[in-house]
């Protein structure tokens, strides 16, 4: 599997009043990673809408290992399944910088939706030919 | 598989084991599965993401293409519509 990284600093409204960076905002860093790796692909929202098709995160899942804190500098690893059906499936590793200290995994699953809201079964077209390339760059060792 | 999708009394009971498969649907048996009740939501229950993996097990095995959701709710409409739309579609 191959990953793409995008580095962060933990900001002060980002932690808790324990010190540690909030939960929620693992989701906004997964975010970051996920724009990086579409960008690559021309597969960002906007080109997606251009090409008839919005794609929604229907399921998110985070296990947490290692609080991050305030002024951390943090690396977001992402990279995407082979999909068995027609979703996007997302990877995220979360670590410290410094000593490479995994704080956080997580996955996302995308569908394929019209800007109707009608769900795509099989993608086709040109969308699928840039989704087939992002695949083949995540999957390839 | 020819013979499977002509008889379709078979192909509906084939197509039960294949949901009650593909989807690992624990508690289901193909006997609680009626021909004619709607297999989303109200009916058996399934969701839009079972569809997705229904597609694809749909297109393996009967190389039958189900491609948005339009063509989805006729073919997912029951078991009985489902087995009638691979009997056309592999014609």
């Amino acid at each position: 599997m191959r990953w793409i990284e995008t580095e962060e600093t933990v900001r002060f409204n980002e932690v808790d009043e324990w010190g540690m960076a909030w939960y929620g905002h693992y989701m906004a860093w997964f975010e970051v990673g996920r724009m990086a790796l579409l960008r690559r692909f021309d597969l960002l929202p906007g080109q997606m809408v251009e090409l008839g098709y919005i794609a929604p995160v229907i399921n998110v899942n985070c296990d947490y290992k290692h609080p991050a804190a305030c002024g951390d500098r943090i690396i977001i690893r992402t990279s995407v399944m082979k999909p068995e059906i027609a979703a996007l499936v997302f990877q995220f590793e979360v670590m410290l910088e410094k000593d490479k200290v995994l704080l956080a995994r997580g996955e996302t699953t995308q569908v394929l939706l019209t800007p109707a809201r009608k769900m795509i079964y099989r993608p086709s077209g040109e969308l699928a030919s840039r989704i087939a390339r992002l695949v083949d760059f995540c999957v390839q060792d | 598989m020819e013979e499977l999708v002509s008889n379709i009394k078979t192909l509906r009971q084939y197509l039960k084991k294949m949901i009650i498969d593909t989807l690992k649907l624990e508690d289901i048996t193909i006997e609680d599965i009626e021909d004619d009740a709607p297999l989303f939501k109200e009916g058996l229950g399934l969701d839009s993401i079972d569809a997705l993996e229904l597609v694809v097990a749909i297109e393996k095995l009967f190389n039958v293409i189900i491609e948005d959701e339009d063509v989805g709710k006729r073919a997912f409409a029951s078991i009985n519509a489902l087995a009638r739309f691979i009997q056309e579609e592999s014609e």
